[in-house]
């Protein structure tokens, strides 16, 4: 058991979770899961189908309510009952669907249920500053390095990269603590999945701690700073990619070695 | 690949910034520009009225057609159905319908019309077009008319929303509830003697030099409706709850909070579409609105309002209610059987929807 007991110091953790525990009736998904993310790192959770990668992720994302444990942003204790919850305290969600709304422009996408009201009574109209948004979004999907022709057109027109970069850029937009990315590049082309872990690094780069949960290992040799490997509900290793092969990572996967 | 519509109201490039990253699945030119083709859809169909118009005009004899008067009976017929296909073109936006309008305009109809009634004198005063209190009455029955409208779009919203049951079934059904009401309190016989007053004090006035007054408070709720849509965080939210309700739920966004408005809203338009019909006709009409939610869907497709939600013009619907009466008045003027304006708008809304669906798979390739 790699305890990630959480470091005194606490300084670099923008989240903790401490022996999360989550049934979903007589089925132990989390049994005593301790994960905690450092601002500035790309940390991925591995591990088999059912080991609780998914299940883990939802309890920080605010979908899963975790039945012990406990949750502690920069050290203070949380907890979450939705996932406006967990956005309220900076953590933003990346799904492996996008929770995009296709007919809608970028900037509708980026700022989708948090839309920049206009100065003064025009604001108070209800009136949506749409040229600041779009200003904003250019600027997030810049810093990313997502290149796109025409911010007005409808997102289901982009590419699968394109719209995986939007989807990246309201959660850079938003996040103060964390981002959370399921499966990123799982349908991507090599060109497009480059541009996806560009921006994943940016985003990393930013000082917020990045939650990756990947089926890709060679991706998360290649884009991870750190690697949790998860098994039958506990994280059973934590092991920095320089040290480890694909191999290593599998063997721990399925219990043919524990891990330092 | 099509190349950008006609219509495409200006290029779509905000701003050419050095790229950092290529992305070799999009080639250059290609990118469907959906607001684009929104555009090109109600361009075409505004094409298509301006035809008609000029059309029409040229046979008509004299020009009549083209004649100040007779654009404002056009209006004035279209006052109606515009007014429900506009709380339509927010609910298909939002990825709902409701079919139970025509229901909700006769009960609420029926409703003011007995309030009115009451209100008005004793029923031998009313009996002979003799009415003490008249002011009393028709606010009173115009009050009862917006409470039963919105009650009834709250009904249907509430269905949907707690019940999550599909728009389409939970107002087919409420569509024979209300007509079943309505004919219990009538006994299925039209409420009469509904004072002219407000015939000749409002349907019929003339204000600003000749426009029927309908017509000016139409256009006025027309024209928030239109802001409200497309300017505010409420239409916004409209058409995220219409393009994905799953992405709009995750953001945040009170969906099922939003979409019962949206019924009470398209509640509140039946009611004052129905106070227009009791108004106008100075008399209930049971019979008469079957076809109202199929004619305002009708409109809202022709606009460019998609039926798949997340897409949806008010402007649009303002052409795609008028096409079908500037249809029939010129069909009158030619002295053609005014049924055929039914076919021709059937055909125009199979183009209309056809010219949706290609785009949305274009788009989503």
């Amino acid at each position: 058991m790699s305890g990630q007991a959480a470091d005194p110091t606490q300084g670099g953790y923008a989240i903790e979770a401490v022996d999360i525990v989550k049934n979903f009736g007589s089925l132990n998904v989390l049994r005593g899961v301790s994960i905690a993310l450092r601002r500035g790192e790309v940390t991925a959770v591995v591990g088999d189908n059912g080991a609780g990668k998914s299940t883990f992720m939802k309890t920080l994302s605010g979908e899963n309510i975790p039945d012990a444990g406990e949750l502690r942003i920069g050290g203070r204790a949380v907890a979450f009952r939705s996932t406006q919850d967990a956005q309220r305290y900076g953590i933003e969600t990346v799904y492996q669907d996008l929770a995009l709304g296709p007919d809608l422009s970028i900037p509708a996408n980026i700022f989708l249920g948090r839309e920049l009201l206009q100065p003064g009574l025009r604001g108070r109209l209800g009136m949506i500053d749409r040229r600041r948004m779009l200003d904003e979004s250019h600027a997030v999907l810049v810093e990313l390095g997502v290149r796109i022709k025409s911010y007005r057109a409808a997102t289901q027109s982009l590419s699968g990269g394109q719209r995986q970069g939007v989807a990246i850029a309201r959660a850079l937009k938003w996040a103060r603590h964390a981002i959370l990315l399921d499966e990123p590049t799982a349908a991507l082309g090599a060109r497009q999945r480059d541009m996806v872990y560009e921006a994943i690094r940016k985003s990393a780069a930013r000082s917020l701690a990045v939650l990756l949960i990947s089926h890709d290992l060679p991706q998360v040799l290649e884009l991870a700073d750190r690697i949790i490997v998860m098994r039958q509900g506990r994280a059973v290793a934590n092991v920095l990619p320089a040290q480890v092969s694909v191999r290593d990572i599998v063997d721990i996967m399925l219990g043919a070695r524990e891990a330092a | 690949m099509s190349p950008n519509p006609p219509a495409s109201p200006e290029p779509a490039t905000p701003t050419a910034e050095t790229p950092t990253m290529s992305d070799a699945s999009l080639p250059a030119g290609s990118h469907g520009h959906r607001l684009g083709v929104l555009e090109a859809t109600a361009f075409w169909m505004f094409v298509i009225l301006i035809g008609l118009v000029a059309g029409f005009t040229l046979i008509s004899p004299n020009f009549v057609f083209l004649s100040v008067n007779n654009l404002f009976t056009i209006a004035l017929n279209t006052a109606q159905l515009a007014l429900l296909a506009a709380g339509m073109t927010f609910l298909l936006g939002a990825r709902q319908m409701d079919l139970s309008v025509g229901s909700n305009v006769v009960l609420a109809s029926v409703l003011a019309g007995k309030t009115i009634t009451a209100l008005a004198g004793t029923p031998d005063e009313v009996a002979m077009g003799d009415y003490p209190n008249l002011a009393l009455a028709i606010a009173a029955g115009t009050a009862v008319a917006f409470l039963s409208g919105a009650l009834f779009g709250a009904v249907n919203g509430v269905l949907v929303t707690r019940f999550r049951l599909s728009s389409f079934l939970v107002t087919l059904a409420t569509t024979a509830i209300g007509l079943g009401m309505a004919l219990v309190i009538t006994h299925g016989a039209n409420v009469p003697d509904i004072p002219r007053a407000l015939q000749t004090g409002f349907a019929v006035r003339r204000v600003l030099g000749g426009v029927p007054m309908p017509v000016v408070i139409v256009a006025g709720v027309l024209a928030v409706l239109w802001f409200v849509l497309a300017k505010t965080r409420f239409g916004a939210h409209t058409l995220a709850i219409g393009s994905s309700p799953e992405a709009a739920r995750r953001a945040g966004i009170p969906v099922d909070r939003h979409v019962l408005s949206l019924f009470v809203l398209m509640g509140c338009l039946s009611a004052a579409a129905a106070m227009l019909d009791i108004s106008r006709f100075a008399t209930t009409n049971i019979s008469g609105h079957q076809t109202d939610a199929l004619q305002a869907i009708a409109a809202s497709v022709i606009g460019g309002t998609s039926l798949f939600g997340g897409v949806a013009s008010m402007s649009g619907t303002v052409i795609g209610a008028l096409i079908p009466v500037v249809l029939a008045t010129g069909l009158v003027i030619m002295r053609v059987d005014a049924f055929y304006q039914l076919i021709v708008v059937g055909i125009i809304v199979i183009v209309a929807v056809a010219i949706d669906q290609k785009n949305r798979q274009r788009m989503s390739r």
